[in-house]
């Protein structure tokens, strides 16, 4: 009985090995290029290997919010967005930015415009996501507000309702 | 009645089998984008993040392989159900600290699947790898000289 269960683990030792070397040597070149800290995929037309948005915080969103130097886009649904949003800001969803990656926006966008994307706080990646769609589909400077609509809204700054 | 009890160990190694050679498909179709939805559960460093989506997806292929033909069944059933429960882990880990993240589980960056849908069918396959498992001592018990 131990012996059959020592020939077990001895097996599914086998499989990772074998599985692992096989792993490792296909993508050899992604892990090559991960292991130096450089963006990974950027030898391949892989969709990722790019810039990723940088992320602010309240202020300095804020700030940009007064000054009128930003469009800021609302990656949640547009149920959530219908729901409350960041005064002035546009809604892109985004999975409908999925289905249309080269030109997301529906409104007409300059290229060099400011963009700040958010969706509901901290443990939300959709923002972040939606921030590198935009990059690819060609906006340079691109925002991704990590503390999203809760913080704001708690911060006691404008938000509206509908419109979606 | 009998034919189904007959051929229902098969058929449920060979689906979860097939299931798993599937998601792995999937994975190593797009490493980088797998690797992303490792690295949004936040547990692994930057690089683990990668190695893991360079390995793991070969792992479950090489367990579904064994499942689907039926060959070294015990040992590619034992490493299935280990996955399972990291995964399962993994996702209760993303659900307790409010992750709102796509399970990454088969294909990347397509329609978000959350933590606990995930978790309901990973505990799905769980028990079908329960399943196979019991089934096959089952069977090499039968096979061996000491059966009635």
């Amino acid at each position: 009985m131990k012996k059959n269960w020592l020939g077990t683990i001895a097996e599914i030792c086998l499989i990772v090995v074998i599985s692992a070397t096989a792993g490792i040597l296909w993508n050899r070149t992604l892990l090559t290029s991960a292991w130096r800290g450089e963006t990974a995929g950027q030898a391949q037309a892989a969709p990722a290997g790019e810039e990723l948005p940088m992320p602010l915080g309240l202020m300095q969103i804020k700030e940009m919010f007064d000054a009128k130097q930003a469009v800021i886009v609302d990656a949640r649904s547009s149920v959530d967005f219908a729901e409350g949003h960041i005064a002035g800001s546009l809604t892109l969803p985004l999975e409908e930015a999925r289905k249309n990656p080269a030109s997301p926006f529906k409104v007409k966008l300059p290229a060099d415009a400011t963009v700040i994307v958010y969706c509901n706080g901290f443990s939300c990646h959709d923002s972040m996501d939606l921030g590198k769609i935009l990059m690819h589909a060609g906006y340079a400077t691109v925002y991704v507000y990590e503390g999203g609509f809760p913080e704001w809204r708690d911060a006691g700054y404008p938000v509206a309702k509908g419109g979606a | 009645m009998r034919k189904l009890k007959r051929h229902l160990p098969a058929t449920v190694r060979t689906l979860l089998g097939a299931i798993f050679i599937y998601a792995a498909l999937l994975k190593i179709a797009d490493p980088v984008a797998f690797a992303g939805s490792v690295a949004a559960y936040k547990i692994l460093p930057y690089f683990a993040s990668y190695l893991t989506a360079a390995v793991l997806p070969f792992v479950e292929l090489s367990c579904g392989l064994l499942l689907v033909l039926g060959y070294r069944v015990k040992g590619g059933a034992l490493l299935i159900g280990v996955m399972n429960l990291v995964f399962m882990i993994a996702l209760g880990a993303a659900i307790v600290r409010g992750l709102d993240i796509d399970c990454g589980c088969f294909k990347q960056g397509g329609s978000k699947t959350t933590p606990w849908t995930a978790l309901l069918r990973d505990a799905v396959f769980f028990a079908m790898t329960v399943f196979v498992l019991k089934a096959e001592s089952n069977r090499t018990k039968q096979t061996s000289p000491q059966q009635f």
